[in-house]
C-alpha cells in the first residue's frame, strides 16, 4: 500500500523440497547387473559439489541408486539400510532383491502424503542368479525391467537405451533374433556413452561417474580385467561379487 | 475424557444442534484446542548473517565469516561472532537466521556437556556434529518448521580433515572448498581455483591470505557484509578462533564512477 | 501448456561426408488428440536447401509461404539461387521482424553450400522462434522431442558418415526419440541431400 502498510499479512510459504540434478541408470544382464550415476550435486545453476555419491551398496548383491532431492535421497537410503540391518539380525541372512524392492515400495508409499522427492533404481542379483533392475516412482509404483534411466537427463538417455538395449526400431537379419541380454563389455560401453552424451548436452550432469557392477555367483570376472579405475567391494570371492568403476566426466 | 457428567450427552458441535438448543460456546471447555488459532511456524529469517567461507589446507581446515548480523538492510549488530567451536576438534559457521543459530549453539553445547559428563573418554568429532546437525535440520524441515540457516562444519579428527555443509532443507555435501550465500557465487570460484587441485599444497599462511582476499571481494560486492571478520582454524592442535580483524580496502576508484561520488555534471 | 507444444512435431538435421540429411515426423495433433499422420513439415526451398518448420501448424504454412515469397523475390532480383547460409539469415531476419509477436516455429535447415571453387559442402543450422541462429558442425534438432533427439543423436552420430550410413543414423535417432514423445511420431520422412541428388524416404513408425 502507498502508506507503507500491507493490505494483508505477507505469507512466504516455506518449500521443503529442492532438486539437486544428476542422472542415474541401471541395466540388467543375464547374470549381472550394472548400476551407475554421475557424482555432481547442484542446485539451480550452482554446483554444490563435484563428488556426492548417488549409488549405494545395500547388500552383497543389491545396489540402490537415488536421484532427485538429495536430502530426501540420503535419508531414504539411510532408512532402507537400517531396515536391511534389522532383517539381518532377525533372519541371519541378507534380504533377497525382490523383497528389498517390495520394502522400498512400502517405505515410499508410507510417505504418500509428504513424499520422498526421489526416483529410485534398484539393481542386483535375484535369488535365482539372474540380473535384475527395479525402478520406482517417488510414491512407490515399481516394476522389474531390463534397463532404466532416471533423473535430469532421463529424456536424453532413455530413448538411446530403448535403441541400444531393447533394439527398438531395429529389424534383425532374416532368420535371426535380437539377444535378450547383452554381454557385460557392451553394457559398460553403452553406460559410459550414455553419460558422456548426457554430460555434453545437460548442464546438471558431469564431474564424475560411478558404475557399480554386480556379478552372479560363479561368473567369470575376466571381462572386467581390462577396465581402468576398477575396485572390488565384495569381501568373499565365492559368492556374488561387486565392483565399482570410477571415471571422470567433463567438469564444465 | 470429559469428567463433567453434566456435559455428557450434549451435542459436540453446532451441526448436531442446528436450532441452538444448547449454547455450545457457553459450555466450559476442559481441554485446550491445539488448532484454535492455527499453528504458527517459521516464517522467514529476521536477523541474518551473510556468507561463510571454508577451505581444507595442509594442516586442517580454515573458516571465515564477518561480524555482521543484519536486520533486513540495516546493519544491526556489528560485533556478532558467527563462528562457534563445538568441543575440541570442530568449528561451525552459520549464515541465515541468527536466533536459530543461537538455538543451535545452545543445543550443541548441551550435547558437548552431556558427552563430557558421561566421562567415558569419548568425544564428538566434526563428522558426528555434522551428522547430528543434518538430522536435526532435516527433522525440522520435515515438520515444516525449519531452522533457517546454511551451516558449514569443519574439523580435524584422527589425523583427517573434515569439511561439510548442511542447510535448512537438510541438504548435505562435502568438498575441499565450501561457501554459503553470496560466497557460493562470488568467492567459491576463487577458492576452488586455489584449493581444489591440491589442498595439501596450501600452507596456513597461504590459506589465510586466500580467505582474506575472498572476504575483501565479498565486502566490495555483498551489500550485507562487513569489513570486520574472524578466521577459525582447526588442526591437530585444536580449534582457534581469531580476534576480529579489519579488511584493508581502497575506495579511491569510486570518485571516477558516474553516480557513485559527487559528480560535477 | 505452451503454444509450441499445441500441434506437436519434431525435426532433426545431420551433417555427413559430402551429404546432409533432414528428417521429421508426420504427426499433426490438437494437444493429445492426433489429427493427421501425413503432415509434412519439411519443405524444399531450393534444389539443395531444405527447411523443417516444427511448431504451431498454422505458422508452419504461413512462414513457409512467407519464406517462399522472399526467396522468389531474391531469385528474381539477383538472378541466382540462394545458398543455404544466406537462406538461414533470411529465416532469421524474417523471424526477428516479428520479435514481439513471433511465429511459433523453430526452423531447422539442411543444405549443400556452394564453395568458391564450385564444389559443395554440407551445411546445417537452426534458429529459435525469434531468429537466433545456431550454426552447428554436427547436428541440429527442434520440436517437442528435442531433448530426446539431443540425447540419441549425441550417442549415435559420428563424423563423415556416407549417405547410406547417415540415412540409417538420422532415421534411428528420429524414430527412437519420437517413440518417447507423446506429441511426435505417427510416421516419419527423411531427406538425404547430396550435391547431385536428393533421396526422400518415408519411414513406417509406431502409430501409438
Amino acid at each position: 500500500m502507498p502508506d507503507g502498510s500491507y493490505e494483508r499479512p505477507q505469507q512466504r510459504q516455506f518449500n521443503p523440497y529442492s532438486e539437486n540434478g544428476g542422472t542415474i541408470l541401471a541395466i540388467a544382464g543375464a547374470d549381472f547387473s550394472v548400476i551407475a550415476g554421475d557424482t555432481r550435486q547442484s542446485e539451480g545453476y550452482s554446483i554444490q559439489t563435484r563428488y556426492a555419491p548417488k549409488v549405494f551398496r545395500l547388500t552383497e548383491r543389491a545396489v540402490l541408486a537415488v536421484n532427485g532431492f538429495a536430502a530426501d535421497g540420503n535419508m531414504f537410503v539411510k532408512k532402507v539400510k537400517q531396515r536391511l540391518e534389522w532383517y539381518r539380525h532377525a533372519h541371519a541372512k541378507d534380504m533377497p532383491l525382490r523383497a528389498i524392492a517390495r520394502l522400498i515400495q512400502t517405505m515410499l508409499y508410507a510417505q504418500r502424503f509428504f513424499p520422498y522427492y526421489v526416483y529410485n533404481i534398484l539393481g542386483g542379483i535375484e535369488e535365482d542368479g539372474t540380473g535384475a533392475v527395479y525402478s520406482f516412482d517417488p510414491v512407490g509404483s515399481y516394476e522389474r525391467e531390463a534397463c532404466r534411466a532416471a533423473g535430469a537427463a532421463q529424456s536424453l538417455v532413455q530413448p538411446f537405451l530403448d535403441n541400444q538395449i531393447y533394439f527398438k526400431n531395429q529389424t534383425p537379419a532374416p532368420g535371426t533374433n535380437h539377444p535378450t541380454h547383452l554381454p557385460l563389455p557392451d553394457v559398460l560401453s553403452i553406460v559410459i556413452d550414455s553419460f558422456t552424451s548426457a554430460t555434453e548436452r545437460h548442464i546438471e550432469v558431469g564431474d564424475g561417474l560411478e558404475i557399480y557392477v554386480v556379478l552372479a555367483k560363479g561368473r567369470s570376472t575376466q571381462e572386467l580385467a581390462s577396465i581402468g579405475g576398477l575396485q572390488e567391494l565384495s569381501t568373499r570371492a565365492e559368492g556374488d561379487r561387486m565392483f565399482v568403476i570410477r571415471r571422470d566426466l567433463k567438469k564444465d | 475424557m470429559d469428567h463433567f457428567p453434566t456435559h455428557w450427552g450434549r451435542p459436540r458441535n453446532e451441526l448436531d444442534d442446528q436450532y441452538n438448543t444448547f449454547p455450545l460456546h457457553q459450555r466450559p471447555a476442559n481441554h485446550t484446542d491445539t488448532f484454535a488459532n492455527g499453528v504458527q511456524r517459521t516464517q522467514q529469517p529476521i536477523v541474518t548473517g551473510t556468507s561463510v567461507l571454508a577451505i581444507q589446507y595442509k594442516d586442517g581446515i580454515m573458516m571465515a565469516a564477518d561480524n555482521l548480523a543484519s536486520y533486513g538492510s540495516l546493519a544491526r549488530f556489528k560485533d556478532i561472532t558467527r563462528l562457534h567451536a563445538v568441543g575440541t576438534s570442530t568449528v561451525i559457521g552459520a549464515s541465515g537466521d541468527m536466533s536459530d543459530f543461537q538455538h543451535i549453539q545452545r543445543v550443541l553445547d548441551d550435547i558437548v556437556t552431556d558427552e563430557f559428563t558421561a566421562g567415558d573418554g569419548n568425544s564428538l568429532g566434526p563428522a558426528e556434529i555434522h551428522e547430528f546437525l543434518a538430522r536435526r535440520m532435516y527433522a525440522r524441515r520435515s515438520k515444516m518448521n525449519p531452522l533457517w540457516n546454511s551451516l558449514l562444519v569443519g574439523g580435524f579428527q584422527n589425523g583427517k580433515r573434515f569439511l561439510a555443509f548442511v542447510d535448512l532443507l537438510g541438504t548435505t555435501y562435502s568438498a575441499p572448498s565450501l561457501a554459503t550465500g553470496y560466497g557460493a557465487h562470488i568467492a567459491l570460484p576463487l577458492l576452488r581455483q586455489s584449493i581444489d587441485p591440491n589442498p595439501d599444497a596450501v600452507t596456513e599462511e597461504a590459506a589465510r591470505e586466500i580467505l582474506r582476499n575472498c572476504m575483501r571481494v565479498l565486502y566490495y560486492r555483498d551489500a550485507r557484509s562487513l569489513d570486520k571478520y574472524q578466521i577459525a582454524t582447526v588442526t591437530e592442535a585444536g580449534v582457534t578462533i581469531s580476534d576480529t580483524q579489519k579488511l584493508d580496502t581502497t575506495w579511491d576508484f569510486a570518485e571516477n564512477i558516474r553516480g557513485y561520488g559527487a559528480q560535477t555534471q | 501448456m505452451s503454444i509450441m507444444q499445441y500441434n506437436g512435431g519434431s525435426v532433426i538435421a545431420m551433417v555427413g561426408k559430402d551429404c546432409v540429411a533432414i528428417a521429421s515426423d508426420l504427426r499433426l495433433g490438437n494437444q493429445s488428440l492426433g489429427i493427421s499422420s501425413n503432415f509434412e513439415k519439411i519443405f524444399a526451398m531450393t534444389e539443395r536447401t531444405y527447411v523443417g518448420l516444427p511448431g504451431l501448424a498454422t505458422d508452419v504454412t504461413t512462414l513457409h509461404e512467407q519464406l517462399r515469397y522472399r526467396l522468389n523475390m531474391y531469385t528474381i532480383k539477383e538472378e541466382r539461387t540462394m545458398e543455404p547460409e544466406t537462406f538461414i539469415h533470411l529465416v532469421s531476419s524474417t523471424l526477428y521482424e516479428k520479435r514481439w509477436g513471433p511465429y511459433f516455429i523453430e526452423p531447422v535447415l539442411a543444405g549443400m553450400q556452394k564453395t568458391p571453387s564450385g564444389a559443395f559442402r554440407p551445411f546445417v543450422a537452426s534458429t529459435d522462434l525469434i531468429g537466433c541462429i545456431n550454426f552447428a558442425k554436427d547436428f541440429v534438432v527442434a520440436g517437442t522431442a528435442s531433448e530426446k533427439l539431443f540425447g540419441v543423436a549425441e550417442g549415435l552420430w559420428e563424423p563423415d558418415l556416407e549417405p547410406e550410413d547417415l540415412f540409417e543414423t538420422i532415421s534411428q535417432t528420429l524414430l527412437n526419440a519420437v517413440d518417447r514423445d507423446a506429441y511426435s511420431g505417427w510416421g516419419a520422412v527423411v531427406h538425404v541431400i547430396t550435391k547431385d541428388k536428393v533421396v526422400k524416404r518415408t519411414l513406417k513408425g509406431r502409430m501409438d
